[in-house]
């Protein structure tokens, strides 16, 4: 069984035992504030912003906060691809799509990665010494300006504003609307309209994950600076180091659109890896791996340079 | 915005190199935070008054603190917490209101020996009482008895929210041939005993164009 296969697994089990936790009066919570009676983990963004919103320090919030940070230290932005229930559900849409535009689309990028490849293969150096591929990223896109927004809004406002359009937030909302409307006859717009903006959000923001979701900005700030279980390349077995023909297998197979042969074509570096191993289970050659201690002079160890992310944060206001 | 830096020559088509701030990052970025102050601004909007479970009744406090976590409906052990509709505001969607047609709050009294569950769990704080509240001292809101659809101004000789109140907050008249039932308010704490009970849209007892039971609790800034 391959890693999506069982990361789908995982994901749909923990949405599913949380959903029927919330129709049964069982208590887990929901992904926004997980745990048992007076135990709980909150949701990061959620922690923060309440705390931001009402200025007060939660033990709770501070204990979640934390935790998570820790988490991400280790694992970077393993929730994305293990826990979170939004890649799925992009997924489902995915489904319903015209195999015709969606062979299109895969085509094309796989094209347009493999032409990448291509040029750079081209260069004429080898791969494992030019340092051609050196991570040139900037350290903050729109997601963190989103995060700025995010919190600025609660700042000004005064209360925890990205809890209204979360994603995550809005599928467990689904749950128990859907529930009340059947369990309970409680008929209400929002049966209609809650998932209206949760499809709104996931279809017409295809690249929600990547571009604007203030959870994945905030576990970037602390993922980059989490080195277990980054993938890494063997260049003795990789294809194009060896042959010198172009793969680029691992970068087509990336949901992080993250380019692990050529960092600099990615749109997002390793930083923003979520540990999903696709790239593991594709690589024909087996010459990806995803050890807790990166070996050292494996292609895909980190080289590039971390700013003090906090400072980011006030930029992105 | 930075302008790309192309180093290698001759980059074929399509292929550009993701170091610069491109205008897809800066539009993103401007409109989403953009959304998120208008989202924001919805806090002068407002939204209808609701009901909030114990502990809510500050409800300046429970809307900066509540993160719709949805952790309060899933503790109520009698189910009386529910979201609230986007009909009362989309500032309050998805907050904790509570409903009274299955069940009442009874502070958690036989559950959790008087002190609610739902302040318990709640992460955020948003639901927290004040030092010595009582389920008493805790008005979730009033029972308001609709005389036009109510039962017992028919003259049937109802009686079922004078049986179900537990604060005496509920008295009969001395009219005939039967007693008429009347709200004490400064008895009141909205606990919903009373709707919980009341038959007025049961048992084909359905009086014309009514949508709610003849006694519902209204929280006290509907009032």
């Amino acid at each position: 069984m391959d890693s999506k296969k069982i990361r789908t697994i995982v994901v749909v089990a923990v949405f599913a035992i949380m959903a029927i936790g919330l129709i049964a009066g069982i208590q887990f919570g929901t992904l926004s504030g997980f745990g048992w009676d007076t135990f709980s983990a909150i949701c990061p963004i959620g922690a923060f912003t309440t705390m931001l919103a009402t200025r007060t320090l939660l033990p709770r919030g501070v204990i979640s906060l934390i935790i998570m940070i820790a988490l991400i230290l280790i694992v970077g932005r393993a929730f994305c691809s293990w826990v979170c229930p939004v890649p799925v559900m992009q997924r489902i849409g995915n489904f319903f799509k015209r195999k015709s535009v969606k062979k299109a689309e895969d085509d094309a990028r796989a094209k347009e990665l493999r032409d990448i490849a291509t040029y750079e293969l081209s260069c004429g150096k080898k791969c494992a010494t030019c340092g051609g591929c050196k991570q040139e990223h900037p350290k903050l896109d729109s997601r963190h300006a989103i995060l700025g927004g995010a919190l600025a809004s609660t700042l000004i406002f005064g209360f925890p504003v990205f809890c209204l359009v979360c994603p995550i937030g809005l599928s467990f909302a689904t749950i128990i609307l859907v529930w009340r409307l059947f369990g309970a006859g409680d008929i209400t717009w929002s049966v209609i309209l809650v998932p209206a903006l949760l499809i709104f959000e996931l279809v017409f923001f295809r690249k929600w994950c990547g571009r604007i979701c203030p959870i994945g900005a905030f576990q970037n700030l602390f993922g980059r600076f989490a080195r277990p279980f980054r993938p890494q390349i063997d260049d003795k077995k990789c294809i194009e180091t060896t042959t010198g023909k172009a793969c680029s297998k691992c970068a087509i197979v990336c949901d992080a659109d993250i380019n692990l042969r050529h960092p600099a074509f990615g749109e997002h570096t390793l930083d923003d890896c979520t540990r999903c191993r696709a790239c593991v289970d594709v690589c024909p050659t087996h010459a990806i791996s995803m050890p807790f201690i990166a070996k050292k002079g494996a292609s895909g160890a980190p080289v590039m340079q971390v700013a003090d992310p906090l400072s980011g944060v006030k930029e992105g206001k | 915005m930075e302008e790309e830096k192309e180093k290698q020559p001759e980059a074929p088509q399509g292929k550009k190199r993701a170091n610069s701030v491109s205008r897809r990052t800066f539009v993103l970025g401007v409109g989403g935070t953009a959304v998120l102050m208008g989202l924001g601004a919805l806090r002068y909007v407002g939204h209808n008054p609701i009901c909030r479970p114990p502990g809510g009744q500050d409800e300046i406090h429970l809307v900066d603190a509540c993160i719709r976590c949805q952790r309060c409906y899933e503790a109520c052990p009698r189910d009386v917490i529910v979201p609230a509709h986007i009909e009362d505001g989309f500032l309050g969607m998805r907050s904790p209101t509570l409903d009274f047609n299955n069940s009442y709050c009874d502070y958690c009294a036989e559950e959790n020996e008087g002190r609610p569950k739902c302040v318990e769990v709640c992460p955020t704080g948003a639901l927290v009482l004040p030092a010595g509240a009582t389920a008493q001292s805790t008005i979730i809101g009033r029972a308001v008895i609709d005389e036009h659809t109510c039962l017992a101004f028919r003259d049937t000789g109802c009686r079922y929210c004078y049986d179900a109140c537990p604060y005496e907050a509920v008295v009969l008249d001395d009219y005939t041939p039967y007693p008429r039932p009347h709200i004490v308010n400064d008895k009141c704490n909205g606990c919903g005993a009373c709707e919980a009970a009341c038959v007025s849209l049961k048992a084909g007892s359905i009086a014309e164009g009514a949508t709610e039971r003849a006694v519902v609790v209204r929280c006290l800034d509907a009032l």
